[in-house]
């Protein structure tokens, strides 16, 4: 039994020694933008130019929140969620993405018409349209989650 | 039980509240009141009254390094029920132990949290990780209970199988500057052997396996190219021994070139294979992985800067799912900010042709989806008051053929809304959205809306 005990702590050792040597030595980046952004959409090359963020080694570019970059945004939240995290608390993405979502994102941000909220107007009727187009679209958001909605109709 | 367990967690997690640094929490009341008078139907009020609750605490510890982060919403109806399930709902959505490490951008969390991790898209009570490497890697992982969504009657709860009692995940990286970024990861929920058996699939019991692989390469500031292939690694087995069933779920790829300092191209490409990608569905008559076939996309974005602060999009995107037909959406958008005066303005106009859609139900006469969108927006504050304006108009083409339309072929919403920053921290606000639409008519909805945010920063008082 001793015998066991030793060569697990012998081996956890070993792991946590082996597991700390190839952890990175740099240091961390700041959790969150020091300073204030402006209001609307940051285009961060503008202030950083061609440089590259610290933790991602990918350029500020690459980062700057134009439409496209708002389109695809489920990829920098998949790859690295701490960037999105300098700027973004977890409450801001659940305003659209929660699991269970309390109202329309587009009623709840009624006087944020800037933000991009899905299903403006009453989308009951636009959207027999676009799940006959796309109905992958919708499973993002309702295929295993906050579908109650759904299930009222789609038994 | 489960709702004394949370009761119990989230009590628990205010109470360390008590050892923070710096505490900030944000309130939003919304109440909201309509009126559905549907044709045929009984005349119902709503008003619901909803409640968001935000806390994060940081610096729990010594080292300024432990935060504490909650976030969850209630709402009761106080008139007519509005909400499906209930007159009174609501979710803990987050809750959970934050450690940030000084090294190696390296992370703990543990409680309540969403995983957005390579191919997972998660809500989970567990713990995760993440860490930088040597060499260029990093690696993250998460293991925990999946947080279940009661979308079903309560009476179906113990035979809905797709609920799974465990689940865990992790994704390898490598960010060779000054390429990018390409990850592998993999995501397993449930824990139980048994074989999707195509082509019924999400109804048994099974667990979902996904892997991925993703990329982003950006070597100089004006190349980027971004995307992702998932696969459903579930074991399957096919109905007859010469068909096939789909391995690959998603392949969604975008390409951007900035080809001048205000001009930039974007090209996607998305592919999904129906019975991959619709794998570990709760809702499966909607998400039939039984379609055969895959919905396909290309699209072209052309983003154009001419002026600071003035953001001009144009758009053309060719969709086709196999079964149902090919559809085209093209447009633009204008976005205009003028932070100076702390004015924001947008339009956009798209039209969508969709002549060759076919409808779903054979039986039903078949009607086109082909409509038009149009839409106008701003929004400005001065001083302490902020006020904007919201109006989207639908034009469907196919008005007459379109049963759902009730002959009635344009659907217009505007939305108004009013605030007033009462004092540093508080803001109160109020919405008028007026609808002419096909389902419900001419409807006037109001909504009014008390934001609180109170900082309490006690650095330095250790």
């Amino acid at each position: 039994m001793f015998k066991k005990i030793a060569l697990l702590a012998i081996t956890l050792g070993l792991g946590l020694m082996s597991g700390c040597a190839i952890i990175s030595p740099k240091a961390s980046s700041a959790p969150t933008h020091p300073q204030a952004l402006e209001q609307g959409r940051p285009t961060c090359s503008e202030c950083h130019g061609t440089e590259r963020v610290a933790s991602t080694q990918k350029t500020f570019a690459s980062f700057d929140h134009t439409q496209a970059f708002v389109s695809n945004h489920k990829f920098q939240a998949n790859q690295d969620p701490g960037t999105c995290a300098a700027c973004h608390a977890e409450s801001f993405c659940a305003d659209c993405h929660g699991g269970k979502t309390a109202l329309l994102p587009s009623a709840k941000l009624g006087n944020r018409p800037d933000r991009e909220s899905p299903h403006r107007g009453d989308y009951l009727t636009l959207h027999r349209i676009d799940g006959k187009i796309d109905p992958t679209s919708c499973f993002k958001c309702h295929g295993r989650s906050n579908n109650e909605k759904c299930s009222a109709c789609h038994k | 039980m489960m709702q004394r367990r949370r009761l119990a967690l989230f009590a628990t997690l205010v109470a360390g509240t008590a050892m923070a640094q710096g505490v900030s929490v944000s309130t939003t009341t919304i109440a909201q009141n309509w009126k559905n008078q549907t044709p045929g139907f009984s005349s119902t009020t709503y008003t619901p009254a909803t409640e968001f609750v935000g806390i994060d605490a940081t610096g729990l510890d010594a080292k300024g390094a432990l935060s504490l982060h909650i976030y969850g919403w209630g709402m009761v109806d106080l008139s007519d029920q509005s909400y499906v399930g209930g007159k009174h709902t609501g979710d803990f959505s987050s809750g959970f132990l934050q450690y940030d490490f000084g090294q190696a951008n390296a992370q703990l969390k543990a409680g309540r949290f969403t995983v957005t991790q390579g191919v997972g898209n998660e809500q989970v009570d567990g713990i995760s990780f993440r860490t930088d490497l040597v060499h260029d890697l990093t690696v993250s992982g998460f293991a925990g209970v999946p947080v279940v969504f009661h979308n079903y009657g309560s009476d179906d709860q113990g035979v809905l199988s797709t609920q799974r009692n465990f689940m865990y995940g992790g994704r390898l990286a490598w960010r060779p500057a000054p390429f990018g970024e390409i990850g592998v990861d993999y995501l397993q929920d449930g824990t139980s052997p048994g074989t999707q058996a195509a082509p019924t699939a999400s109804s048994a019991v099974y667990t979902r396996r996904l892997t991925g692989v993703d990329l982003k390469l950006a070597p100089c500031a004006f190349v980027d190219f971004t995307g992702r292939t998932v696969f459903d690694v579930a074991p399957k087995t096919a109905p007859t021994p010469t068909s096939t069933v789909d391995w690959v779920a998603e392949h969604d790829y975008t390409a951007t070139v900035k080809l001048h300092e205000k001009l930039s191209v974007s090209g996607t490409f998305v592919e999904r294979h129906f019975f991959a990608y619709y794998a570990g569905s709760t809702l499966t008559n909607l998400f039939n992985q039984n379609e055969q076939g895959a919905f396909k996309a290309t699209g072209a974005k052309a983003t154009w800067l001419p002026i600071a602060g003035l953001q001009v999009v144009g758009d053309v995107r060719r969709t086709n799912r196999d079964a149902f037909g090919s559809t085209t959406r093209a447009g633009g958008d204008l976005r205009w900010t003028f932070a100076e005066a702390h004015v924001l303005a947008g339009a956009g106009y798209h039209q969508v042709n969709a002549f060759s859609v076919l409808a779903l139900d054979p039986s039903t006469p078949a009607y086109g989806l082909s409509h038009s969108e149009e839409r106008v927006w701003a929004m400005a504050e001065r001083g302490a008051l902020s006020a904007s304006l919201d109006a989207i108009r639908f034009h469907y083409t196919d008005g007459d053929a379109n049963p759902n339309l009730h002959g009635k072929s344009t659907e217009t919403a505007v939305v108004g809304s009013l605030g007033y920053k009462a004092k540093s921290g508080l803001k109160v606000s109020g919405d008028l959205t007026l609808e002419d639409t096909p389902a419900f008519g001419r409807q006037t909805l109001a909504l009014a809306r008390v934001e609180y945010r109170f900082d309490l920063g006690r650095k330095g008082d250790k």
